[in-house]
């Protein structure tokens, strides 16, 4: 049974157990409930680390610890899991005295940008745009289902980072980064783009496809390359810093009183 | 047209764009909250879960570039698309058709509520440097308990603060689809089609192709756009 010591921590066998994780899990989720400019997630991170804390320290060393894990942090909430699972592993060498308590701060400065990056890297910027695209061609092709399957397809992903990065970082400690770089996000990210190129692609041709068949019919392939020289005007756009609202601003507009002025001259509509 | 019932759906889609705000960002992030999976939610608890899809469709490439990086705040797509979701089909429901002229003037609408999400967003960070002070408070006083309350706090009032602008944004929303169609020329409707069907999906595409990183991928894409064109329509070529 665990005792308490004179300075604060628990001795005795790790009151560390696969419950307190799932708690560290659980809270995680929370992550940037609470994000502030100042110190970014500091709150979320705490608030994750508590069921831990709680386990290892009373009184001054609890309060001590707690500020530790108020510090400024900024990362990928998904990765995060890693970096609170190593967090709780060098907590409970802290607690055990193999380990000063700046080690634990400095630990997660060094690693929460690098890590901040794969997430950002992996989920923001390919996962997410390449279930999205898969998605968006299956809705336009009838599949009512596939914004579900898009979902199914990220948490996946999204659930099984978290749970590891608790677990292994945990198991791991310091060693975390090294266990989740051999997971080859960053390979599997690169190659996601030429799918949700391909994809994209599709879903283009099949709203030129639904176009043609509503009321607005172009004739012929009209229709299709009327989307095709838009798109190639607003991307352009976009690439010369342009607002998403200001280029639908701008070109909507300009279709409206194209129409407008057209029809002054030769009514379109009967 | 039953206005008790009209306020009902626009206070669900409210309660709904709520959660979906929290999900966003302060809590479990499973992209429910993305817009081609919330606004067919929406469709569904509304009843119109093929315009809902549709409409998700379109307004998830308008926002497929919004990505919360690092400490950039991008627009809230969340906001807008629950707003301009909440309006067609809340319009489709008691007023008239959900057809595309209404999309375009309800996305024309809602695409500026992104913007002012992310507003929005900005003042709530910011009133969470007071949790950040209570955070270090309850860490001077031992208080586990006092730490675990913050979160839940900050939850609270995002839903709320979000839940309130959907509110408005959707009920006013309805209120200028009611105004616009009621004395809609033919021609100006024709052209809102045009919006619906070329303009929307092509700054849509846009937006999704910015966020494609490898050039060898926007090939991809001019290809396979090209190869089904062909295949839907043999007669073109």
């Amino acid at each position: 049974m665990a005792t308490s010591l004179s300075h604060g921590a628990v001795a005795g066998a790790s009151p560390i157990t696969g419950w307190t994780l799932l708690r560290v899990l659980w809270r995680s989720f929370f992550f940037l409930a609470a994000q502030n400019y100042e110190r970014m997630q500091n709150v979320g991170f705490g608030y994750a680390m508590l069921p831990a804390l709680t386990r290892l320290y009373e009184g001054d060393r609890l309060r001590e610890a707690m500020n530790r894990h108020l510090e400024f942090f900024n990362s990928h909430p998904y990765m995060a899991g890693a970096l609170l699972g190593a967090s709780v592993k060098l907590e409970e060498e802290v607690a055990a005295g193999r380990l000063p308590p700046e080690r634990v701060s400095s630990f997660k400065r060094c690693l929460m940008g690098p890590l901040a990056a794969i997430g950002d890297n992996f989920f923001w910027a390919s996962l997410r745009p390449f279930g999205a695209a898969w998605a968006i061609a299956g809705a336009l092709s009838g599949i009512l289902w596939a914004p579900l399957a898009f979902l199914l397809l990220y948490n996946v992903f999204h659930l099984t980072i978290r749970a590891y990065g608790v677990f292994a970082g945990y198991q791991h400690g310091e060693r975390v980064f090294e266990r989740v770089r051999q997971l080859e996000l960053v390979r599997f990210a690169d190659r996601s783009h030429y799918l949700s190129g391909a994809f994209l692609g599709v879903g283009a041709a099949l709203f030129a496809e639904e176009a043609r068949s509503a009321s607005v019919t172009l004739g012929g392939g009209l229709g299709a390359l009327l989307l095709l020289v838009l798109t190639v005007i607003a991307l352009l756009c976009l690439k010369r810093k342009m607002s998403m609202p200001v280029v639908l601003f701008s070109l909507a507009g300009g279709c409206v009183a194209l129409v407008l002025g057209l029809d002054s001259m030769f009514p379109l509509v009967q | 047209m039953d206005p008790a019932a009209l306020a009902a759906d626009v206070g669900a889609v409210a309660a709904i764009g709520g959660i979906l705000a929290l999900e966003r960002r302060g809590a479990f992030q499973f992209m429910v909250s993305q817009p081609i999976v919330g606004v067919p939610l929406l469709g569904l608890v509304l009843g119109d879960v093929t315009t809902g899809v549709w409409l998700g469709s379109l307004l998830q490439m308008l926002w497929m570039s919004a990505v919360l990086f690092g400490a950039n705040v991008p627009p809230n797509e969340t906001l807008g698309s629950v707003a301009i979701g909440g309006m067609v089909l809340v319009y489709g429901r008691y007023i008239g058709p959900a057809e595309p002229a209404v999309w375009s003037v309800a996305i024309l609408l809602g695409v500026p509520l992104g913007v002012l999400g992310r507003s929005l967003e900005i003042r709530l960070d910011r009133a969470n440097r007071a949790l950040a002070v209570r955070a270090d408070e309850a860490a001077k006083a031992i208080s586990p308990a006092g730490l675990d309350q913050l979160p839940p706090m900050a939850l609270l009032r995002s839903l709320l603060v979000n839940a309130a602008v959907i509110f408005v944004a959707v009920g006013a929303g309805v209120a200028v689809l009611m105004v616009v169609f009621e004395s809609m020329g033919e021609t100006l409707s024709y052209a809102l089609e045009l919006v619906a069907f070329y303009v929307v999906p092509a700054v849509g595409l846009a937006v999704a192709l910015t966020t494609v990183r490898r050039r060898r991928a926007l090939v991809l894409a001019a290809l396979s756009y090209l190869c089904l064109v062909v295949v839907l329509h043999p007669e073109w070529t």
